[in-house]
């Protein structure tokens, strides 16, 4: 005699899906006709409320609440995360102009020689060339050496 | 169906039947109405014309639950907007129903959860396999299927239900 089955084995037979060996089982075995008997009962229990029972009135309005709830929660994390983006972020990781100005600078080199065409770097026009950047640091070193040569002339 | 007679005849037969069916898949009772008059214009629309279904009841299943997924697809506002009227509210206790006198509230309240919580296709087959009770091959050619898939369908609904009731009680 083959095993008992299991309880989603009873329900597939329910279905209409239990193979022969399941059938050939369920027609014999005791214990799986009780078992069968309860889910049967289960069945005609949900059926019966289904049937018979009163419909209950799905509250909507709790739902959409709830939905709107949900919708609240995401504006505002989506609002903070953009925040952080914008303003946040840009504040801590603030780039120094120093570096910016090198970083223009190196690239304008490598554009140079990427693009010559005898092998020499390319002549700079003076209508491409990229203007001269006004680094505050440098700047400040500029004014502090005017002072002293015009102090000591 | 000949003339106004056997119009009242089709109604009476399937009338009860069709809103309980069309309030089980929507969930509204207010819907469910909305949706079997439509379909029953529809009938009488159809009734002595060309089109005219030879089986009837098999006609104005296939239509209600259409006209539901219909009513499904319309979205969430116009039933969002509807509020509770007052024309809606028993008027009088209404008696306990059979189910009420075998099954305690507690189970029965489970058991709407339950089935609420199914998906849509599994609700459907559930509804037409066991409450109407329909053969499988008839499930499947109102909704336009399989017999194999009205069979899984109807597995997945039955393993989900007791599942949950079965964890309850």
């Amino acid at each position: 005699m083959s095993r008992c089955l299991s309880e989603e084995a009873l329900e597939r037979a329910a279905a209409e899906l239990a193979d022969d060996n399941e059938r050939a089982h369920l027609a014999m075995c005791v214990a799986c006709a009780a078992r069968r008997r309860r889910l049967t009962a289960d069945l005609a229990q949900i059926t019966l409320t289904l049937a018979s029972a009163p419909v209950p009135r799905v509250d909507r309005r709790r739902a959409a609440r709830r939905w709107a709830a949900i919708a609240t929660a995401s504006a505002i994390a989506a609002g903070t995360i953009l925040w952080v983006e914008v303003v946040a972020w840009r504040v801590v990781h603030r780039m120094p102009d120093a570096a910016q100005a090198e970083q223009i600078a190196a690239l304008a080199d490598v554009s140079t020689t990427l693009f010559s065409l005898d092998g020499e770097p390319a002549r700079v026009h003076e209508d491409d060339a990229v203007p001269a950047l006004q680094v505050d640091d440098d700047d400040e070193g500029l004014d502090e050496d005017h002072a002293e040569s015009g102090g000591a002339s | 169906m000949e003339g106004w007679s056997g119009y009242e005849g089709l109604a009476d037969a399937h009338y009860g039947r069709l809103r309980r069916l069309c309030a089980l898949l929507l969930g509204d009772r207010e819907e469910a109405n909305e949706v079997v008059q439509e379909v029953f214009l529809k009938a009488w629309t159809l009734r002595n014309g060309a089109g005219a279904p030879n089986d009837w009841g098999a006609w104005l299943t296939r239509v209600a639950v259409n006209g539901c997924r219909d009513r499904r697809r319309v979205g969430w506002w116009p039933r969002f907007r509807r509020s509770d009227r007052v024309e809606d509210l028993p008027l009088r206790v209404q008696e306990p129903s059979p189910a009420d006198l075998a099954i305690g509230a507690e189970i029965q309240r489970h058991i709407w959860e339950a089935f609420r919580a199914l998906p849509t296709r599994q609700r459907e087959v559930f509804v037409l396999r066991y409450v109407e009770d329909l053969p499988t091959a008839q499930v499947a050619a109102t909704l336009g299927v399989s017999e194999g898939s009205v069979k899984r369908h109807l597995f997945r609904a039955i393993h989900r239900l007791r599942q949950t009731l079965g964890g309850r009680r």
